[in-house]
């Protein structure tokens, strides 16, 4: 007995150590197979170079195994120019750095005359070159390529199977896609479902009732995200081809608040124009509500500059942000330093300096009196504002808020043209009677007191531009503001003091912080003080974008902007951003007597609003949508509070039938699909690029397939992406503009559009030829060292013998760049070459000539400090009081994740994001780093983790952006038969987004926005936190 | 607050040294206590320590052979062990263990052999099934005093190299302050040598065999060595609190913030005062000082090891490191058991350790 | 307006604060190898840095630097400070690498004599004899080593010397944002990181200089509080627990 005891216990004994040692065990055997042989002795698993240079001599040896080639990344909105390294042998990217020919990349860059194989030796170590010379890509840069090869990729054409949003797909072929998406039918056996085909009705109205809004066809929507070098492609299927007026990209939910800001001072709310410090030579800047280097775009030129400039050059900033960012280097001491401000109260901070300004003389009027171009320059300026022109002021004239122009004092002007832009303006001349401005000869007066001038035969009060921002800066004292947006009122004083002790050579700027319920007139408080110091095109001030080399006009080698048959779209678009008094329903309710309240809000002086887009679909307001393409875009991840006012009714096909997805993976949004169409991946797709802004040259960046696209092909061998579908699908319809005989050259032959090079490479030609000269020939070698041999013979096939080598030159240097040394005018050294010309609006008369479509109140148009308010004007506190709400959630991009970038190796590095409270409220509320807590807000409630630190302004709740995954491999879907993995790491921390506000203020669906710019808010939401 | 200072990123480090590494100090700290705690009745003639010395070799037997393995399992490469051998680098103690450890547990054994030899012969004389085994391992049977002294030098000589090297091992890192105490070879030592008479006590129960006046015998060693172990520990915090040697001063800071640090001080300081009083009050009971012995052993080794890798060399706070299930953790830790469990009855099988009385034994 | 309400206005508002130059560095150059032909070293201006992880993340790419595992890293700090009664809130960025130190505690402590220092300065790792058995990483006073799990051995920042004997420069120095990260050769006369430290003399900083290692990496702009261990709050990202 005790012996079998014994002998049992031996046994088991014996069984745990086999198990535990099993892993010695395999190690050691590991050993006798020669498993543990490294593949270089002391270098890792690192592959070899991709060429050698010699440090005597610069000679430089490519790897033949390896190939470096200029193209775009798509890491961010950046789009930089980088240097892809790919191992041929595989087609795997190895690894991304900058290209040196790139301003986004390289400060400063290569002139592009340099050989691609100079440019190798001149980022190596030969001579030192490579450290002044280093060309970058970013931590996101450097992660996201390996998306590329991405388990959660989609690769093939997929149908959902089930529900929508169930999470599984069948693979279909292209040709089948194409088909039942254009032909319809009973598609997932829930009923008949309209194809594209029927649902081009070009002539029959949405609505007889109401015209205004078009025909049928606008009940198709294309829904994009940024530009990515390609959307020329989709907005002439959708708009010119197809006839649909419904193409919007993400700006309403990126930095929209802040654009229209800006778009009233450049006096273009439809485009907004905007402008960023010349970092180079600016010698004080604030950034409010950007945060440079931590995100701003460009991140990385602004970071790198922002970093050379505070510790080589003269460079000193403040950055007014509720939270401390990388933006703060306390290495850098005091040329760097953060000023804590209360969410959405930026525009208290813009006023209170204008108001010390003002009483201290710190405002340049000199500069500000010039009522035109010509003035101004004579006076050495290189830019004029508005501030001296006229506007009626009368209370309850119809021309109320508006300036005074030549038709209204009796000018004859054609009807059409009234109030365009040949219908002149006026300034108070010296004998106190109206002076067309455009005539003036020098300065105009910006005080008058209690001006008038004869209107339709009798006095009606006017006022100058200035007038108006100045009592809109006085209405309150500085304490006041001070009290307001948290800034003490010696710092408000002392930044004043500071930014106005530079000269020329300081700006303020900003963009995400802006989109808080009252971003516009925060933003356009912001842009003005720029006007204030008339800094604007000033070597070190406000610098213009140098725009780009359009590959998509009518050029001069291919007219892409036009084609036989073209449709010119009409209607009213989705995002109701006209003026409300043109709609029917205005009409009939004036008729009715009561014209106000709309039954919700209009934008008249907003861009396309995508937040407006499905909560309107939705309600039917202005219409139904019937079919939604989004290409490569989030709304329902990007978009405050979308989510929840969204629901169910988005997985319903009932409230929108069609839902089709042109990405690479699969996103929050559209896991909703009906159809997902694989896309191409960064370095995989074709596409000219503009920087967003911040580069004072011009630049294009040309992206190409530096590898193997990893999409499956359609029957005639492309690969599928948005360029091989809405090509399908046009020829599928018999759309103009696509197909044969689709794009004519500068001589009217006529080429086909069958495939994405027949676009890009011939926009290519566009870029090469513009300007004055076109660029020079692509040699053998260049070809050679910069891969661009991979698309050699595409080009030869697709271009003019002529051509060819001019569009493999762009790619050999990833772009098309002026020269960094023109940045600055040749004949005055101290202005920049890229001027913005036309006036600076200190007052915007479009925006104080519009009214509130819920109140019907007129809004002011100047900047002026309003507190955050839902679209009837009522501020959000009056709602959500502070007792109930003590704190305010703001967002804020991640250093190192977009939102896209969640299954890469930056999670290594910070794998989630905790909430950070400042420590006072966390003492108060006995909580410590690492706690669990529900951060609730009126539009909903979550679990995360808070960080304590000083580092953010008290009674504020800070989420960092791109975390709080659903999908993007956060659920694993089933493809056919192919489960994809599991990893819930990439659904760890929060999106603020699910917790964003509907708009208390009117009915039905809804999310926060502000009320001029229809931007979302994502900012200053209030919130409460309590212990999970 | 001068300057508060909150980590948002910072590289983590996991820990380097597994817990097979723990396992290892243990089982070899262990075998050498008891090694040394064989020298009275078995080397030395001693006889009211033979009872207890016969099982402290067993015990030094079973720890020592088990030891290497868990060593082995802490390389990430152990097929590679040779290596130790091929390119021995002389600057690093751990090289010089790899000398140290097999002349210790060669002399073990043949310490061990001539000590059982005669008893083996008597098994042998018995007869049986194993009879021939028993003849071929006694060898003659003879027992010579002065060839066991003298395998006895040769592996206590083992035995201290083993003790130095393992303690000088851990001292030399001067990246760690908690490690880096002259005192740490002393501790590690005093905590074998009583962790090593606890194993003695639970083996006493374990085999049956319990007698009370060696209990008695062992709770006093126990007794001193507690009291050893308390002094070094006093030393220890001495030279930090009064700022007498600067390695202590910076351990004690890097640990003194900490709740979870001062709770585990407190516990051992405890631990040993409970051990300490247990054996002087209730010394003919040896289970519960014994159990205490071992696990006081143990737990400063995984506080010194485990808890020392937790605290980063340039970071703030501390790694919290948690026992994983698989081999580098509690399957590992299992597994070790195991190789002990069967060792033990492998050589128990094989001889019977439990009954000294009709043994040749000195 | 005047020069001097100019000058005022900057100094009131933005405070310049009080050099700390304690601890500053020496390069070492004495622990030349005789017969060396270069003498690596990296300089980092962290007034330059701004925590964007380029040079993490490139060298996860360049180096197959498996998951959880670092060669390099920028730690980043949120630092509350009372200077002359005054709150000062700020961020601190501290890119870390191996030192590849002219005295490496991380040399003697290997049993098989598997790391060592190159003639030209790197210190690297012998895979083809590293045994894995992790003593160098517990004697390195920098956390700059670790065990990587795909090949069993010690592994650590190279230099990126296959990069250098290229010609080429690391790849985190190449791609690094800010342009923080300076390299080159101590033995040139004529180099730039020869340039820049005589330049910066009084304010480079090692870190740990007590440790005697005598680093290869040097800093511009290293704060006091953040030479040796940091004395606050830990992040909250723990190494997955390798077998966990
Ligand atoms: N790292 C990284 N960089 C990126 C991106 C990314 O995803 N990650 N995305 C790119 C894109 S698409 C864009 S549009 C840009 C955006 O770049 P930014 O506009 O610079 O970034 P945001 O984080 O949106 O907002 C900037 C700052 O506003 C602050 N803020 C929040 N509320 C307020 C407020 O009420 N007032 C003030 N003054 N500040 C406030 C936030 O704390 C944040 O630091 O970044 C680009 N660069
Ligand atoms: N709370 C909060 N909300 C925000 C922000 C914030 O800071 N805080 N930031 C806002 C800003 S600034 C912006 S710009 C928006 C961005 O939001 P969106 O413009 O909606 O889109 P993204 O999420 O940037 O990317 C859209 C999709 O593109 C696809 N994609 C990724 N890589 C590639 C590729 O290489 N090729 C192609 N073809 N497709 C790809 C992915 O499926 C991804 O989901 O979000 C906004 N929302
Ligand atoms: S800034 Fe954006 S575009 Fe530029 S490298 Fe980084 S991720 Fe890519
Ligand atoms: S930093 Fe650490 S790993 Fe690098 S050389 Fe110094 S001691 Fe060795
Ligand atoms: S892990 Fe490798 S390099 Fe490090 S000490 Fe051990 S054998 Fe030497
Ligand atoms: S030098 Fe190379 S190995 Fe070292 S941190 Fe930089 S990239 Fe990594
Ligand atoms: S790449 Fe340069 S700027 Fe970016 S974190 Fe690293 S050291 Fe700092
Ligand atoms: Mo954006």
């Amino acid at each position: 007995m005790e012996n079998v005891r014994r002998k049992i216990i031996a046994a088991g004994g014996l069984t745990a150590f086999a198990a535990g040692f099993s892993q010695t065990a395999y190690r050691m055997w590991d050993k006798v197979l020669g498993k543990d042989a490294p593949p270089s002795r002391f270098y890792g698993d690192a592959p070899a170079p991709e060429f050698k240079v010699d440090t005597l001599t610069g000679e430089l040896a490519l790897n033949p195994d390896q190939q470096v080639s200029y193209t775009g990344c798509l890491g961010c909105t950046t789009q930089c120019g980088v240097r892809v390294r790919i191992d041929k042998r595989t087609g795997k990217v190895l690894r991304v750095s900058g290209n040196p020919y790139n301003p986004l990349s390289a400060n400063p860059e290569l002139p592009q005359g340099v050989s691609v194989r100079e440019s190798f030796v001149a980022l190596s170590r030969f001579g030192d070159k490579g450290l002044d010379g280093r060309a970058t890509a970013c931590g996101r840069g450097n992660a996201v390529i390996s998306q590329i090869d991405s388990p959660f990729r989609v690769l093939s054409p997929m149908k959902r199977v089930g529900p929508r949003n169930s999470g599984k797909w069948e693979p279909i072929s292209f040709e089948q896609l194409v088909k039942e998406i254009v032909e319809g039918g009973d598609l997932f056996g829930e009923g008949h479902v309209d194809g594209l085909r029927a649902l081009r009705s070009l002539e029959t109205p949405i609505d007889p009732n109401a015209p205004e809004l078009g025909p049928q066809v606008n009940q198709v929507a294309l829904m994009t995200s940024v530009n990515d070098g390609r959307d020329s492609i989709a907005r002439r299927f959708i708009q010119q081809a197809y006839g649909s007026i419904n193409f919007v990209r993400h700006g309403s939910y990126c930095g929209g608040a802040w654009r229209s800001g800006s778009g009233a001072v450049f006096g273009d709310l439809k485009k907004m124009p905007h402008g960023r410090p010349d970092l180079e030579n600016v010698e004080f800047a604030i950034f409010i509500g950007t945060a440079p280097g931590n995100a701003g775009n460009p991140f990385k030129r602004t970071g790198a500059l922002l970093a050379k400039e505070r510790a080589l050059g003269k460079l000193e900033y403040v950055v007014v942000d509720p939270l401390l960012s990388n933006a703060d280097n306390r290495a850098s001491r005091d040329r760097g330093r953060w000023i804590p401000i209360r969410p959405g109260t930026d525009g208290a901070l813009m006023m209170g300096m204008m108001r010390w300004m003002i009483e201290n003389r710190r405002v340049n009027t000199t500069y500000l009196a010039n009522p035109n171009l010509k003035a101004a320059e004579a006076a050495g300026e290189p830019s004029f504002t508005n501030a001296s022109w006229l506007l009626v002021s009368e209370p309850g004239h119809p021309r109320e808020g508006r300036f005074v122009r030549g038709s209204d004092l009796g000018m004859a002007i054609a009807p059409e043209l009234r109030y365009k832009d040949d219908d002149p303006y006026f300034v108070m001349g010296a004998d106190g009677q109206p002076l067309q401005a455009d005539l003036a000869s020098g300065t105009a007066p910006l005080e008058l007191i209690d001006a008038s001038i004869e209107l339709d035969g009798r006095p009606v009060a006017v006022q100058t531009a200035y007038m108006q921002l100045k009592a809109n800066a006085m209405r309150m004292e500085i304490a006041q503001y001070a009290a307001d947006c948290g800034v003490p009122a010696d710092t408000i004083v002392a930044l004043a003091d500071k930014f106005t002790s530079h000269g020329r050579r300081a700006a303020i700027t900003g963009h995400g912080g802006m989109m808080s319920g009252s971003g516009f007139y925060n933003a356009f408080g912001v842009v003005a003080l720029n006007l204030l110091i008339g800094n604007v095109n000033w070597k070190g001030g406000l610098a213009i974008n140098g725009g780009t080399f359009r590959h998509d006009g009518d050029g001069p080698r291919y007219r892409l902007a036009s084609f036989e048959g073209q449709i010119k779209p009409g209607g009213i678009p989705l995002g109701r951003n006209v003026p409300y008094e043109k709609t029917s329903e205005f009409a009939f309710k004036k008729a009715a007597g009561k014209p106000f309240p709309a039954q919700a809000p209009w934008f008249p002086n907003a861009p396309g609003l995508t937040t407006q887009w499905l909560t309107g679909a939705m309600e039917g307001y202005p219409y139904r949508l019937k079919a939604l393409i989004m290409w490569s875009v989030n709304p329902m991840y990007g978009i405050p509070g979308l989510r929840a006012q969204l629901g169910e009714d988005f997985a319903d096909p009932r409230k929108l039938p069609l839902i089709v997805s042109v990405d690479p993976l699969i996103n929050e949004s559209n896991a909703y699909a009906d159809y997902i169409v694989p896309d191409s991946m960064l370095y995989e797709s074709w596409g000219w690029t503009a920087p967003w802004n911040g580069v004072p040259t011009r630049m294009t960046t040309a992206r190409w397939p530096v590898i193997e696209p990893r999409m499956d092909k359609t029957a005639d061998g492309q690969r599928i992406g948005i360029e091989a579908f809405l090509i399908a699908v046009s020829k599928s319809i018999g759309l103009p503009g696509f197909g044969a005989n689709a794009i004519a050259d500068a001589e009217g032959k006529l080429h086909a559009l069958d495939c994405a090079e027949d676009w890009f490479l011939r926009g290519g030609a566009n870029v090469a030829y513009q300007g004055k000269a076109p660029v020079p020939d692509a040699s053998d070698e260049d070809i050679e060292a910069s891969g661009v041999s991979r698309i050699r013979e595409r080009l030869e096939n697709t271009l003019s013998p002529d051509e060819w080598r001019k569009v493999a030159f762009l790619y050999t240097r990833g772009g098309r760049y002026q020269a960094h040394a023109q940045a600055q005018d040749a004949e005055h050294p101290e202005w920049m070459s890229w001027r913005f010309k036309d006036a600076l609006h200190i007052y915007n008369d479009n925006v104080g000539g519009a009214r509130n479509s819920l109140t019907g109140k007129r809004f002011n148009g100047s900047p002026i400090w309003l507190e955050p308010a839902f679209a009837d004007g009522t501020s959000m506190r009056s709602h959500y009081p502070e007792n109930a709400w003590p704190m305010l959630a703001i967002s804020f991009k991640s250093p190192l994740q977009n939102s896209y970038s969640i299954a890469t190796r930056l999670r290594n590095i910070h794998p989630e994001n905790p909430v950070i409270i400042n420590t006072a409220d966390a003492l108060g509320m006995d909580l410590h780093t690492g706690q669990a807590v529900w951060l609730e807000t009126p539009g909903g409630k979550r679990r995360c983790t808070v960080l304590v630190s000083p580092g953010v302004m008290p009674g504020v709740i800070a989420v960092e952006h791109g975390y709080g995954h659903r999908e993007l491999g956060a659920r694993a879907h089933l493809i056919g038969e192919r489960q994809q993995p599991q990893k819930q790491q990439l659904a760890a921390g929060i999106n603020i987004n699910d917790l964003g506000l509907a708009d208390p203020t009117y009915p039905g669906r809804s999310v926060w926005v502000d009320t001029v710019s229809g931007a979302s808010v994502r900012n200053g939401l209030p919130a409460r936190l309590s212990l999970a | 607050m001068q300057t508060h200072i909150v980590e948002v990123i910072n590289m983590p480090r996991e820990v380097a040294w597994l817990p097979w590494a723990v396992q290892y100090f243990f089982l070899i700290g262990l075998s050498v206590g008891a090694f040394l705690l064989s020298l009275p009745g078995l080397a030395f003639g001693r006889s009211k320590w033979r009872n207890a010395s016969r099982l402290a070799l067993l015990g030094a037997l079973v720890c020592g052979l088990t030891a290497p393995v868990a060593l082995l399992s802490d390389l990430h490469q152990p097929g590679r062990f040779y290596h130790f051998y091929l390119y021995m680098n002389a600057t690093s103690w751990m090289a010089w263990g790899s000398f140290f450890i097999p002349l210790y547990l060669g002399g073990l054994m043949l310490y061990a052999w001539l000590v059982t030899r005669p008893d083996f012969q008597r098994l042998a004389d018995r007869g049986g099934r194993w009879a021939p085994l028993y003849r071929r391992v006694a060898y003659g049977g003879l027992s010579s005093t002065g060839a066991i002294r003298a395998a006895a030098g040769l592996t206590g000589l083992g035995a201290t190299l083993v003790a130095l090297y393992t303690g000088m091992e851990v001292m030399v890192v001067a990246a760690r302050p908690l490690w880096n105490s002259p005192l740490v070879p002393l501790q590690l030592l005093v905590t074998a040598v009583a962790g090593a008479i606890g194993l003695v006590l639970v083996l006493e129960r374990a085999m049956g065999i319990v007698r009370v006046a060696d209990t008695r015998l062992l709770n006093q060693a126990l007794a001193a060595s507690q009291f050893a172990a308390l002094a070094v520990g006093a030393i220890w915090l001495a030279l930090g609190l009064f700022e007498l040697s600067p390695s202590h001063v910076r351990a004690l800071a890097e640990v003194s913030g900490s709740p979870e640090w001062r709770l585990t001080a407190a516990w051992a300081a405890a631990a040993t005062l409970l051990t300490l009083a247990l054996a002087l009050l209730r010394s003919g009971h040896g289970l519960l000082t014994g159990l205490l012995a071992m696990h006081s052993a143990w737990m400063m080794r995984w506080t010194l090891f485990i808890g020392g890798q937790e605290i980063p060399k340039v970071g703030a706070g501390f790694h919290a490191y948690h026992l994983p299930l698989g081999q580098d953790g509690w399957l590992g830790l299992f597994g070790t058991a195991g190789l002990w469990v069967f060792v033990f009855i492998a050589l128990t099988s094989l001889f019977p350790w439990g009954d000294a009385r009709d043994s040749q034994m000195t | 307006m005047n020069e001097d309400t100019c000058s005022a206005a900057r100094r009131s508002f933005l405070k310049a604060l009080p050099v700390v130059t304690a601890g500053a560095a020496v390069p070492s150059l004495g622990a030349q190898a005789p017969g060396a032909r270069h003498h690596w070293a990296m300089l980092v201006d962290i007034r330059r840095c701004i925590g964007c992880q380029a040079c993490t993340v490139s060298c996860f790419m360049e180096n197959a630097v498996p998951e959880d595992n670092f060669r390099t890293i920028v730690s980043t700090y949120a630092v509350e400070q009372l200077r002359e009664g005054k709150k000062e809130i700020g961020t601190f960025m501290l890119p870390r690498l191996c030192n590849h130190c002219s005295n490496p505690p991380c040399v003697p402590v290997c049993p098989v004599g598997a790391t060592f220092k190159q003639p030209d300065g790197e210190v690297v790792v012998n895979a083809e004899r590293c045994v894995g058995c992790a003593y160098c990483v517990q004697a390195c006073p920098y956390d700059a080593r670790f065990i990587n799990h795909e090949t069993g051995k010690a592994d650590k920042c190279t230099f990126c010397t296959h990069r250098l004997q290229a010609g080429l420069l690391p790849a985190c120095v190449e791609t690094c944002v800010g342009g923080a990260r300076l390299f080159g050769d101590l033995n040139d006369p004529h180099s730039e990181i020869n340039r820049l430290m005589a330049l910066h003399k009084d304010e480079l900083k090692t870190l740990k200089p007590e440790a005697g290692t005598h680093p290869n990496v040097f800093y511009i702009g290293l704060e006091d509080e953040f030479v040796g261990r940091i004395d606050g709050e830990a992040n909250l990202w723990r190494p997955t627990a390798h077998g966990a």
